[in-house]
């Protein structure tokens, strides 16, 4: 185990690495850049132009762009903006709790709905609890996020005046627990209503799958009670194919919602890389996205180790 | 059975949290219930923008001015009628009156404002003028120099005064210092950008920054060193963070803010239906228009080819005739803006009498007809085998923009022009940069429709723009912005003498002549002149806008009635 964790770590590197390349090449493979933010100033001229492409290095080959980022990269000097010159693993930093504490409360909402609602779908199957689930599930697995969130703040925010419009909390306001909960019922609602589709969907599967199966006869037949038979001995299997979709998901937790956390004004990750990439702001898309993709491997990884744990059939070579 | 009911509990708890009372969610002025100005409270700005830096030397953002008027402030300001007045100075030098020119160079000599202030109540003196120049030429990040680099010297002969040497006749000075640098803070900066001074500029205005949190909301909060004891009436002011500008207008209506920033004018009309709410359209300085390239359409094209369609003056013409600019005000603008006439279409440089000359489809057919283009059987026209189809180019996911090419395609489709769409995103048509291939620089593309503004002095822009030595080219690099590549030596003559005296009077004089003549060359169609338009709630008051200054330039008169 050891050994294969060992392994897949150092064949990370590679692939990292390439990521960045590519993820380089195609913000660079976009047209323009960050300078159309000097468009509308009048007095600026070609020569503050020229001045300020130097000195955020624009001026140079894109391939020694790429080296320098790197190699300041590698030591720990992630960059600095362009459009405000803050450091970026400050401003990444700054974000990175507003989108932790949005994506954790919808990852547990998700968990502790999904898995009891999963579960009774399966065991009281074709019953109009799981013809009613079955259907909303469907509905909302085809609703787009942006479209669902609008819908949530029109009805909740704007008709019924109910919950407010967007922000994670009440400008100008100290920390409040009621005000806070407030401003996340509506983000939660509209990322948790997608996925807890997904997720029931997964665990209805796997579980009708293992009902069915000759050890669930087996437990009966012991004269188990029926709830240990379902939580013991069917879920136990039956989630192994949702842990792993869920510690996939892992690193969506850091990488926040794009649109989510636009539609409700979320001062989250997901925000920054919107905002940074409507401004061509290089140096902090790529160490967004030199984050993210470390996670996604690290959580392909966990996912794997996960997987054995679950099930001691499977062997790592 | 007993998940379900954590379910339900949960449910219960999260409808409970719903049923909550509008806690906090509206923000309160004073109960004071007079007629008068209020004094206290606190009003929320909704800005669906975020700045990313409020420091005058490298702010480049609408929205950056718009927050930090409350708490930058320079040795002049611009007034409503487009004219200069003392800010932290106490009057405005002009010629023979704090201005001297001896030989080729000149000298302006600015005196502050008696006992001024920086908000953490330390005293501003001619050291901060002096060092603001300094600081501006040596960060290699400043946004722009124009100005501080024809300046020679600054002279400090006391603590109030400040004569600042330029190397040669700057007739553009008052615009230099708009935002003055603390020198005994930032002087232990070696780079400013990588401080919180980034967010939490240090300025003289009537409000300070004291709280700033991206993403969410910027809190401005009463400036007790500031020059007019009390003279604020609002306690905080705060900039709430918005994902856009429809988000912008929802919360207004909901009431969750008293005022936004920056409407289009399509979404004017709904707005201004909403009762408890004002919709404030004041004029700006900035001009949408379509510039035509009269130089071959590729890349890096040289200055001196001949578009085959539009090097044509009569073919420039006939565009101009077949652009229904009134219409497209109606229709697609709500009749809110006013059809363009100049570059310059505010202040004191503006060109009073210069018009353009408006719709007439007849007048653009027998233009094209004399001409000698011909029509074909596809009803397309050409002449000696140049056929006269065009593309034009604007940012793409401006619906306005889009709707205005539409109707051009049919404009000129009746007049024989055929007009294809090519448009690209911002960030590619308009960085303004030779080497990320800005389409203007590099001359790739026919018709190009976008908006600018200039200056209170138009000069860097009239400069950069319509002389012929600014023509972007391999040849220089890719410098200026002579995007048209318009070379005329008349023109050219105005805008030196617009360049060359100090007197307002003169400059004014060649303006108008060097539009005029910029006008004749049917270069740039002049749509309509843009409105900055902003909303706000009823209870929220005092307002006076500035069309150079944003619509915040006197938050300090605000207050909230009840």
């Amino acid at each position: 185990m050891g050994r294969y964790v060992a392994r897949r770590l150092i064949q990370a590197i590679p692939l990292l690495l390439g990521i960045s390349v590519i993820s380089f090449a195609i913000l660079k493979a976009v047209p323009g850049g960050p300078t159309a933010a000097y468009e509308g100033n009048p007095y600026f001229t070609d020569e503050d132009l020229r001045r300020l492409e130097a000195a955020f290095g624009l001026d140079q080959p894109i391939h020694v762009q790429y080296l320098n980022w790197f190699t300041h990269f590698i030591q720990g000097d992630w960059g600095y903006s362009y459009s405000g010159g803050q450091p970026v693993l400050q401003l990444i930093f700054e974000r990175l709790p507003n989108t932790l504490y949005l994506t954790i409360a919808v990852y547990v909402t998700v968990l502790v709905v999904a898995i009891p609602v999963g579960v009774l779908t399966a065991v009281r199957q074709y019953s109009w609890f799981d013809h009613i689930v079955t259907g909303s599930t469907f509905a909302f697995l085809s609703t787009p996020t942006f479209w669902l969130g609008l819908l949530l703040i029109i009805s909740f925010g704007l008709q019924l005046r109910w919950l407010p419009l967007g922000g994670i909390q009440t400008p100008g306001m100290d920390f409040d627990l009621v005000d806070r909960a407030r401003h996340l019922i509506l983000p939660v609602a509209t990322l948790s209503l997608v996925q807890i589709g997904s997720y029931t969907r997964f665990l209805r599967a796997s579980m009708l799958e293992t009902i069915n199966q000759d050890f669930m006869r087996t437990a009966r037949a012991k004269g188990l009670l029926e709830r240990v038979i379902v939580l013991r001995h069917a879920l136990k299997n039956a989630a192994i194919p949702l842990v792993t979709v869920a510690a996939l998901d892992l690193p969506g937790l850091f990488a926040g919602a794009l649109v989510t956390e636009q539609i409700f004004g979320w001062p989250g990750m997901g925000r920054l890389f919107w905002d940074s990439a409507t401004r061509s702001d290089y140096p902090v898309l790529m160490g967004i996205l030199a984050i993210t993709s470390t996670l996604i491997v690290l959580a392909n990884l966990f996912a794997d180790v996960l997987y054995g744990y679950l099930d001691p059939r499977i062997r790592y070579p | 059975m007993k998940r379900i009911s954590i379910v339900i509990a949960a449910l219960a708890l999260v409808a409970t949290a719903c049923a909550q009372p509008q806690g906090g969610g509206t923000p309160s002025g004073s109960p004071a219930a007079s007629a008068g100005p209020v004094r206290g409270g606190t009003a929320i700005v909704a800005i669906w923008q975020e700045p990313t830096t409020l420091l005058p030397l490298y702010r480049n953002q609408t929205v950056a001015t718009v927050v930090g008027n409350g708490v930058v402030e320079g040795l002049a300001r611009t007034r409503a009628d487009g004219q200069y007045e003392g800010d932290l100075a106490k009057t405005f030098p002009t010629l023979g009156n704090g201005v001297t020119v001896s030989g080729t160079k000149m000298e302006v000599r600015w005196e502050l404002k008696p006992d001024l202030k920086w908000s953490d109540g330390e005293p501003v003196t001619s050291a901060d003028i002096k060092f603001t120049w300094e600081r501006w030429m040596a960060d290699a990040k400043v946004n722009t120099r124009d100005g501080f680099s024809d300046i020679e010297a600054i002279d400090t002969p006391d603590a109030v005064t400040a004569v600042v040497k330029y190397k040669a006749i700057y007739p553009r000075y008052a615009d230099n210092f708009f935002g003055l640098l603390p020198k005994h803070l930032y002087e232990k900066e070696a780079d400013l950008s990588k401080t919180d001074y980034n967010r939490k500029h240090v300025g003289t205005g009537p409000y300070k920054v004291t709280d700033f949190r991206v993403g969410e909301s910027i809190t401005l909060e009463r400036n007790t060193f500031y020059r007019e004891k009390d003279k604020q009436y609002l306690d905080k002011i705060i900039f709430k963070s918005v994902p856009s500008s429809q988000v912008a207008i929802a919360q207004l209506k909901a009431g969750e803010v008293h005022a936004m920033w920056n409407l289009l004018e399509s979404e004017m009309l709904d707005l201004e239906k909403e009762p408890g709410i004002t919709v404030l359209a004041d004029r700006s300085p900035s001009v949408e228009r379509i510039e035509l390239n009269t130089a071959l359409n590729k890349d890096m094209t040289e200055p001196n080819s001949t578009h085959p369609v539009l090097g044509d003056i009569e073919m420039r013409k006939a565009l101009l005739y077949a652009t229904p600019k009134q219409t497209i005000i109606d229709k697609l603008l709500a009749g809110k803006v006013k059809p363009g006439n100049s570059p310059v279409s505010l202040g004191w440089a503006s060109p009073q009498n210069l018009t353009q000359e408006g719709y007439d489809a007849k007048k653009a057919n027998d233009a094209l007809d004399k001409a000698g283009w011909i029509k074909g059987s596809d009803g397309i026209r050409s002449k000696s085998g140049a056929r006269a189809a065009l593309t034009i180019t604007t940012t793409t996911g401006n619906q306005t923009r889009e709707r205005i090419e539409q109707v051009l395609i049919d404009e000129y489709k009746a007049i024989g022009v055929e007009l294809k769409i090519q448009n690209m995103p911002s960030a590619a048509l308009l960085s303004g940069s030779w080497s990320a291939g800005d389409p203007r620089k590099r001359g790739t593309f026919d018709l190009v429709m976008f908006g600018s503004s200039p200056g209170i002095d138009p000069g860097t822009t009239v400069t950069q723009r319509y002389y012929s030595k600014n023509i972007p080219s391999a040849a220089n690099n890719g410098t200026g912005q002579n995007y048209t590549r318009v070379k005329n030596a008349d023109l050219d003559k105005a805008i030196e003498d617009s360049n060359a005296t100090l007197d307002q009077e003169k400059r004014k004089d060649a303006y108008a002549r060097a539009l005029k003549l910029l006008n004749d060359q049917y270069v740039i169609i002049w749509l309509y002149d843009r409105a900055d338009i902003d909303g706000r709630r009823n209870e929220l008051q005092g307002w006076v806008p500035n069309p150079w200054q944003e619509f915040t330039d006197n938050m300090e008169d605000w207050y909230l009635k009840k």
